[in-house]
């Protein structure tokens, strides 16, 4: 075994063990630390994968600000109520049974679209540029070009989700005395 | 990258990462017995005076007293993220400080040792050089916040919780504008490479405006005259990050207690301690690099000083060494430079309120890290007319 196997695979496991501990550990505290561990996880084949600021970005954007809020709502917020909720009762297995089927049909669906694409796509794809600046200048590139309506319809809904959130903390008496 | 072609290569570049950990720890009791030495000064007391010369010695004993310590979990405690934290609060520190090039590379001819032949080697005076290196610092010290997280829940107790909660809080919304703020620095040197930016701020002052090149011989070429409110929004910031006064409200100990860490004691608490170091460590060498020069030496080049190198030693080896410890000690003086200032505002400075915390990262330094970002797009986009 080479070492770049070795490594996609203690990666590949360590993602996926720490993706599963994500869904069969009780305690939501352990859940969301898991969570944090599979997106390193992920980073790190990113790295494998010579797509180093996209690695970074992973780390920064997934890792390190979108968890910690994570974490934290987890810890404000009293879950058990909600726990107690959601594993008994008809409507929560139907919920279940319905998110298994969605979750089954994404990989699917993901596995069929994606055969053919490493193969269709290496004209522009920007890891082959480079490892530093080159690959992201190129992904920069297509970003602004090639992808620029889906890129902005997703700032647009970031913008819209900011704008809820504090719609929605202002409406509960807000952060600051008035 | 790659640890190497050969066993030598592999187990120098294996050491240089030990080293460089170990530097980053021991430099540790050296700032913590500035600091106290430096707070007296500052608040016209004497500080340790009495165990060795200049109270040198009460660092060895502050260590055999941390280690000697009885080890003690909380009833109330999670003993699995209890340990775990401080362990963690480690490892941020130690892996971004090891991706900051602190000297020019040592290039080693080929010797003969053990009957066979070895090199030539090119040795790089960091622990590692990535080409994003700094999206990878950002990321990697960005994780910082868990062990905050993991500590606070983890002790079982209020004060740490909501110590943890604090923390982590101003550490995600100092983020934003400490990311901002370098964003002006990476369009100015077109790189994320802090090599390719050390390389970049190298002789005296000198850029291309419109066609023209204008150059002024009595400065050096440093970030620190083409982005100097990105130099003050990242110096702030990473005070915030680091959790050190005046933005220590993770500790506020008329409030807190100690905050997160009210629960650690001995060396764990130390290990909390080391990790607070690690980043002070990192920013002040980002500081020096980014906006100082990084290792360069004003008004003298590299290629001077290789000159000179070459003139005062035989081999080719010894000179590019000596080379390397210039450019050192070069760097080594802008990095001791921050981290004494970092000391001297945690004794000038008093703790801000919450509200103006938040107030201040959300309101003052955002704002200003993006009109910096949008402000050098345009100046660089106008000058390349």
């Amino acid at each position: 075994m080479t070492a770049d196997a070795f490594l996609f695979w203690f990666l590949a496991i360590v993602t996926l063990v720490s993706g599963l501990s994500v869904i069969l550990l009780a305690n939501p505290i352990y859940s969301a630390l898991c969570l944090a561990m599979t997106m390193v996880g992920v980073s790190a084949l990113f790295v494998t994968l010579n797509a180093y600021f996209i690695a970074g970005v992973q780390l920064i954007v997934y890792a390190g600000a979108v968890m910690v809020l994570f974490v934290m709502v987890i810890m404000l917020f009293d879950l058990k109520k909600d726990l107690q909720a959601f594993t008994r009762g008809i409507l929560s297995g139907a919920l279940k049974i319905a998110s298994v089927g969605l979750l089954a049909g994404l990989v699917v669906g993901a596995i069929a679209i994606s055969t053919g694409l490493l193969a269709e796509k290496t004209t522009d794809n920007p890891v082959t540029m480079g490892t530093g600046m080159e690959s992201t200048k190129a992904l920069g590139n297509i970003l602004f070009s090639k992808y620029i309506f889906g890129f902005e319809a997703l700032g647009v809904l970031l913008l819209v989700i900011a704008v809820g959130a504090v719609a929605l903390a202002r409406s509960k008496g807000g952060t600051h005395e008035q | 990258m790659g640890m190497g072609k050969d066993i030598f290569e592999i187990t120098v570049n294996g050491l240089k990462l030990v080293v460089i950990f170990l530097m980053m720890v021991q430099a540790v009791p050296i700032l913590v017995w500035l600091e106290r030495r430096g707070s007296a000064f500052i608040q016209n007391r004497l500080g340790p005076n009495r165990v060795g010369p200049l109270g040198l010695m009460q660092l060895l004993a502050d260590a055999v007293k941390f280690l000697t310590k009885e080890n003690f979990v909380p009833d109330t405690a999670k003993p699995l993220l209890y340990y775990a934290a401080p362990v963690f609060a480690l490892i941020p520190g130690a892996v971004a400080f090891s991706a900051i090039p602190m000297s020019t590379p040592i290039h080693i001819d080929a010797f003969e040792m053990f009957g066979s032949s070895w090199g030539p080697y090119t040795f790089l005076v960091q622990g590692y050089d990535i080409g994003v290196g700094i999206v990878f610092i950002l990321g990697v010290s960005s994780l910082a916040a868990y062990t905050l997280l993991m500590a606070g829940w983890g002790s079982g107790n209020k004060y740490s919780l909501m110590g943890a909660l604090r923390a982590s809080a101003q550490t995600i919304s100092y983020e934003l504008a400490l990311g901002l703020s370098i964003v002006g620095v990476i369009m100015l040197y077109g790189t994320f490479n802090l090599m390719d930016m050390t390389m970049a701020q190298q002789g005296p002052l000198h850029f291309a405006f419109m066609g023209h090149t204008v150059t002024a011989n009595w400065l050096p070429n440093w970030g620190i005259f083409y982005q100097p409110l990105a130099a003050i929004l990242f110096f702030t910031t990473t005070f915030a990050e680091s959790n050190r006064l005046p933005f220590d409200l993770a500790e506020g100990e008329s409030e807190l207690v100690a905050g997160f860490h009210t629960e650690y004691g001995g060396f764990k608490f130390n290990m909390f301690f080391i990790g607070e170091y690690g980043h002070m460590m990192i920013a002040s060498g980002l500081m020096a690099l980014f906006f100082f020069g990084g290792f360069g030496i004003p008004y003298v080049s590299v290629a001077q000083v290789q000159e000179w190198a070459a003139s005062a030693t035989s081999t080719a080896t010894g000179a590019s060494a000596l080379v390397a410890l210039v450019h050192f000690l070069s760097f080594f003086i802008k990095f001791a430079f921050f981290l004494w200032v970092f000391i001297w505002v945690r004794w000038t400075l008093p703790r801000f309120r919450y509200d103006q915390l938040m107030d201040f990262g959300w309101k003052t330094l955002l704002p200003w890290a993006l009109a910096n970002t949008i402000l050098t797009a345009f100046v660089i986009y106008i000058a390349s007319l």
